[in-house]
């Protein structure tokens, strides 16, 4: 769902950065956001809630409704719409609670 | 890390307050929560021309681009990444990136937040699919990403109705614009015009919100009916309110204002809060337009360098009564009203 041709502004993003989301590659451009990149390559679900289990995704794009947490680089609870990608990024849902106690015990 | 004056927030009120203490020779620190500057207005691609005589009318970018312009070219140090996260005992404020605390000692603080879309519960609000105006507005104009291909719009003000607009122009079908009011919200004819085609039902509501894992029907109740529309993207445009927890950090009072946004910091005519060291502007200070929010920067600005002592207070009067001036002049009539009643209540405050 990448807009190539804008209707107002002349300049777009051009080059083309991979990343992977759950172990998948994927193509984004240089310059999105995590949120962004994921929804260019169409996914609307970022994760599940935590008590209910239902899907969830981005809302306010201005990391206040903490909507669509991610987790990258093994940090739980990442914003997506505030964070920049990077080449190479590995990107999972949040589908549960993090297993933050175990990690502490186990390192 | 020692400053005069500590800008928190990097919109367009912040990013104006932080040049106008820079030009008058304080040292700036301007930090940002987002690793863009400019808030909103960095993703705006409507016009605006009712500013402030030093700014050119153009789109909300374009005055972005000429306000971030004139940050490189100034001292100010900037933080982006950086999100205002408490205060010490001894005043100072505490700034993080996630990763480590910054401890900033300022003489005068200017909090200019910003505001926050409202958000509007109904069953089915939480699907992805559903979405702030605001955040379809940053997807389409910074992220180069449509965010559906088949939309309403919920809400009929302004805001509202140049994304709607915005959507139609980057191919997506916006099939509805649902109004919950009896009449259309805006006031701009002009607008009307130009998203002529798309269907507004006023008097109506979402009932509910359908689909698996994400957004694939929307139920809304007219005053003919109920009517199902198959979409994959609920726009909200429920208005927006102030930010208010960098003011709970500092201690300020607040006050309801349903014509600023509802709670608001309380604020004197210097754009003063009930903590000392804290002025206010931008939206924070009441929800407003672009040209307002600028001025408001500008007046904390001044106010703030007069009480430093880097300007004196000859001069810094004269700055202050011809922005009010101005002000009075761009502000929305009721809004102005309201800011008025909301200093003149406020007088009263003793330190």
């Amino acid at each position: 769902m990448e807009i190539k041709q804008h209707p107002i502004l002349e300049k777009t993003l051009q080059d083309d950065i991979y990343f992977y989301f759950n172990d998948k590659k994927m193509k984004a451009k240089k310059g999105q956001t995590v949120a962004g990149a994921l929804m260019a390559n169409g996914i609307l679900e970022f994760g599940r809630s935590r008590k209910l289990n239902q899907a969830r995704g981005l809302y306010c794009g201005v990391g206040r409704c903490m909507s669509c947490y991610v987790t990258i680089n093994n940090q739980y609870h990442i914003i997506s719409c505030t964070t920049l990608l990077e080449e190479g990024m590995k990107v999972y849902s949040n589908n549960s609670d993090p297993k933050v106690g175990r990690d502490v015990i186990e390192n | 890390m020692k400053t005069d004056v500590l800008v928190v927030g990097a919109g367009p009120a912040g990013i104006k307050a932080a040049l106008t203490a820079d030009r008058a020779g304080a040292d700036v620190i301007l930090i940002d929560e987002s690793v863009f500057l400019g808030g909103q207005l960095r993703s705006q691609t409507q016009y605006f021309s009712n500013l402030p005589k030093n700014i050119d009318s153009g789109l909300g970018i374009e005055i972005y681009n000429e306000l971030e312009n004139q940050l490189n070219n100034s001292n100010i140090t900037v933080f982006t990444n950086h999100t205002m996260v408490g205060s010490f005992k001894n005043g100072n404020i505490g700034v993080s990136n996630g990763e480590k605390v910054l401890e900033i000692q300022s003489k005068k603080n200017i909090l200019a937040p910003g505001a926050q879309e409202e958000a509007l519960i109904f069953p089915g609000w939480t699907l992805p699919g559903v979405m702030t105006a605001g955040a379809a507005q940053i997807l389409v104009n910074r992220e180069f990403v449509r965010p559906g291909n088949e939309a309403i719009m919920v809400g009929s003000n302004i805001f509202a109705l140049e994304v709607a607009l915005l959507l139609q122009q980057c191919g997506v079908s916006v099939k509805a614009i649902i109004e919950e009011q009896l009449n259309i919200q805006c006031k701009d004819t002009s607008k009307l015009g130009e998203i002529g085609n798309i269907p507004i039902f006023t008097s109506s509501r979402i009932k509910a919100a359908r689909g698996r894992g994400k957004v694939e029907q929307v139920i809304i109740e007219t005053p003919n009916g109920e009517n199902e529309l198959y979409v994959d993207l609920i726009c909200v445009a429920n208005g927006f309110r102030p930010i208010l927890e960098p003011f709970e950090i500092l201690n300020c009072e607040f006050t309801y204002k349903k014509g600023l946004g509802g709670w608001i910091p309380k604020y004197d005519n210097r754009f003063l809060t009930g903590n000392p060291n804290c002025y206010v502007a931008g939206n924070a200070a009441g929800i407003t337009d672009l040209g307002p929010i600028l001025l408001t920067g500008e007046i904390a600005a001044w106010n703030a360098l007069g009480e430093i002592g880097l300007v004196s207070s000859i001069v810094v009067d004269k700055k202050i009564k011809n922005l009010w001036v101005e002000l009075s002049r761009l502000e929305d009539e009721y809004v102005f009203k309201e800011r008025l009643n909301l200093i003149n209540n406020t007088s009263a405050i003793k330190y």
